[in-house]
């Protein structure tokens, strides 16, 4: 006797099978687990950094957990409790107070200042430690550093691992200067263009700040170029830039920009010594050389950069590629895997869950393993910032980017001035 | 209906005792988005006159209150008041020139996205007020800077200013001004052939919409602790305040309040279903096909239907 299976029959069972399959099972109960609350932008317009920050944490927290754990802690593993801001501010926020509620015992995020100067508030008033992978808008820790100092709160429960925009401009201007003393020129004539936005304003307004702070020998024009993101067109502020007459060319792109720009220099047949960006995307990314391919050659600029001379650096990049599909580990990726090994070393400290050793330790922090290329030890200053999250001046040489100075991380020699076409 | 409208209140006054952080949390959202909606119906619902740069207003509200408090010291609870007014003046100015000019549809919502485009330009390029990177608000937990340790306070705020600004749209809908309003969204003419003085009360519902609009900007700022120029005018909040009484029936008194009950839960239920499993955007996936399936299949908003259902169950 055969068996039928009816329509019906069979309708039913695939409703039981995608049911039971589309419900997590209750995770076991394990012995004891860290929570910590994940959150980053993986949707929306910001979603491809935002989801490569997410897998920095989550292979940070895999490899840690691997080794057992924080010893200190009993072995206890970390938990990851993912969060999405959609770069909104008000889901900063929301996000932060979900994964608090579900028992996150610290927090880490969040790559837009928005939405990361939401989660403050949460950190503050929840007292729950909140360490800042990514967000460079100079505010985040110092208004909380501030409002500690002034006595309307005790304690600042909020750290950060990232350059700020102050900081960018500092270093940018001091690699220009080295940069240009290496090779023996002293451009006059240092033209700085950007591109107005959130970012490109936070970046140049730094830049401008530490110039004028440091007065160096070269010098900047005081005609700065910038347009709209995105743009349509930069004909008009190239040629603008052309009747300027630079011999350097300082610019702060977005990749969408930076497709315009670079072509359309080549293209009036600027003169220049160089181009040398004070930080921004689109200048490095492999997508970006794929497309600009031969004049983004010998282009310069000053980025947050992985550590590649650590073999532990190419070992993870590695094992990135392979986890994402052929992704490059990168700013984003790499600064979100130290912020969460900055949160194992951190815990192995403080030997408690208790948020007020948990600052305590955070603030004892004399961290060296990280990937990232960092000017020494990671430490806290009085702000809460590490002073020593600096960038790194990369070079597109054979359209590959390459650390290039400072001299004792460069994995190639600087090509500047830049070789007549 | 007033005892179920009290009744409402009444269970939405004592629900933060039972609430947990996160609720309490989405509960904020879900009454800050209805009054930004209802603050939105008066103009967009009532008068039919549709503004799709409502977050002008909020942005106005928002920095005007921080800047403020930033450099005089002035309590932001004052600093609402006057960003309120100073939003209610940016209302008249837009809605002055859309009605003098006699602007209607689809002109009058490229006027409204105009003006909130030209707000969020100026407010990038203004160092004084912090240009692109914009401002950040410092949390001292002190209730006379509108900071709060308890949470409960935003949420008394938020009920508070949503109740207000159902009252006001209550009280409008049984006089004149609200009558008339309705009347010229279903017929301009009309009304202008039988004397009712049509931009005055179009030029009234934008300023006070405006109004209580510039109100919420503060409520943004010190809750969410930032203002940035393409958070606060542009356009994706102003979407966010239409769509809500769209969804919940535009022009009626619960309309936005029902939206906001609907829309704000969904969009979190969905992004913490599918954010956690690693399906990046599939909540907004969901959130854009239930707002496709309203507008085909409740065109009036879901308080007309539900309000069917009510007196088909108690004749």
């Amino acid at each position: 006797m055969t068996t039928r299976v009816s329509r019906r029959t069979l309708l039913r069972a695939t409703v039981a099978t995608a049911a039971v399959a589309g419900f997590p099972l209750p995770l076991r109960a394990q012995a004891e687990t860290f929570k910590i609350g994940v959150i980053h932008p993986v949707s929306g317009p910001l979603a491809e950094p935002g989801q490569a920050c997410r897998i920095g944490a989550q292979m940070a927290a895999d490899a840690i957990n691997e080794a057992g754990g924080i010893k200190a802690l009993g072995g206890a593993k970390l938990e990851l409790l993912l969060g999405d801001t959609q770069t909104k501010p008000e889901l900063g926020r929301t996000e932060a107070e979900r994964v608090v509620s579900l028992g996150a015992r610290m927090l880490l995020g969040s790559f837009d200042s928005g939405s990361t100067a939401a989660m403050v508030s949460v950190a503050q008033q929840k007292r729950v430690p909140f360490l800042v992978d990514i967000a460079a808008a100079d505010p985040i820790t110092a208004n909380v550093a501030r409002s500690v100092k002034e006595g309307q709160q005790k304690l600042q429960y909020v750290y950060r691992n990232f350059p700020t925009g102050s900081s960018f401009g500092r270093k940018a201007v001091q690699y220009f200067t080295e940069i240009f003393q290496e090779a023996g020129v002293t451009p006059k004539r240092v033209l700085l263009m950007y591109t107005n936005d959130l970012f490109g304003q936070n970046q140049s307004r730094g830049f401008l700040a530490a110039y004028k702070a440091a007065s160096p020998p070269w010098q900047l024009l005081d005609e700065v170029i910038s347009w709209p993101e995105p743009p349509s067109d930069l004909s008009t502020e190239v040629s603008r830039a052309r009747a300027a007459r630079p011999d350097v060319i300082a610019p702060i792109t977005r990749p969408a920009s930076a497709q315009l720009l670079l072509p359309e220099i080549a293209r009036q047949r600027l003169d220049v010594l160089g181009i040398v960006g004070p930080g921004s995307p689109g200048l490095y990314e492999a997508g970006q050389i794929a497309t600009l391919k031969e004049h983004l050659e010998y282009v310069l600029t000053s980025v947050p950069w992985p550590n590649f001379q650590n073999p532990r650096t190419r070992q993870v990049a590695a094992e990135y590629i392979e986890r994402t599909g052929g992704k490059t580990f990168d700013t984003n990726s790499g600064y979100s895997y130290d912020a969460m090994m900055l949160v194992a070393d951190v815990l192995e400290r403080a030997k408690s869950t208790d948020p007020e050793a948990i600052v305590e330790a955070m603030r004892a922090t004399r961290y060296t393993g990280g990937l990232m290329q960092y000017a020494g030890p990671v430490v806290f200053n009085e702000i809460g910032d590490n002073p020593n999250a600096v960038p790194t001046m990369i070079q597109i040489l054979n359209q590959r980017p390459v650390a290039v100075w400072p001299k004792d991380v460069a994995r190639r020699k600087l090509v500047f001035p830049r070789p007549k076409a | 209906m007033t005892w179920l409208a009290l009744g409402g209140l009444a269970v939405l006054a004592v629900l933060p005792a039972v609430l947990g952080p996160y609720a309490l949390s989405v509960f904020i959202n879900i009454l800050f988005y209805a009054y930004l909606g209802q603050a939105w119906n008066i103009v967009g619902g009532y008068a039919g006159q549709l503004s799709v740069g409502h977050a002008a207003f909020v942005g106005i509200g928002g920095y005007t209150a921080a800047v403020l408090a930033a450099e005089t010291g002035l309590t932001p609870w004052v600093g609402m008041l006057a960003g309120g007014a100073l939003a209610a003046v940016l209302g008249g100015v837009i809605g002055y020139l859309g009605f003098r000019f006699g602007l209607r549809g689809f002109y009058f919502v490229l006027l409204t996205v105009a003006f909130a485009e030209v707000c969020r330009i100026v407010a990038s390029n203004w160092e004084r007020v912090g240009g692109a990177v914009g401002l950040y608000i410092t949390f001292t937990g002190d209730p006379r800077q509108m900071q709060f340790q308890d949470d409960r306070a935003w949420y008394y705020i938020a009920l508070a200013l949503t109740a207000l600004a159902t009252a006001i749209v209550w009280g409008m809908e049984r006089r004149r001004f609200g009558i008339y309003l309705t009347a010229i969204r279903e017929d301009e003419t009309a009304c202008e052939a039988l004397g009712v003085p049509t931009f005055r009360h179009k030029l009234g519902a934008m300023v006070l919409s405006s109004f209580l609009t510039g109100l919420a900007g503060t409520f943004y700022a010190y809750r969410y602790s930032s203002l940035q120029p393409g958070a606060v005018f542009g356009i994706p909040l102003s979407v966010e305040i239409v769509i809500r009484p769209i969804v919940g029936g535009a022009g009626t008194l619960l309309g936005p309040i029902v939206g906001s009950f609907i829309l704000t839960p969904l969009a979190e239920l969905s992004r913490a279903w599918f954010g956690q499993g690693g399906w990046h955007g599939a909540h907004l996936i969901v959130y854009g096909v239930l707002l496709v399936a309203v507008v085909l299949f409740l065109p009036q908003g879901a308080v007309p239907v539900l309000g069917r259902l009510v007196r088909r169950a108690a004749p």
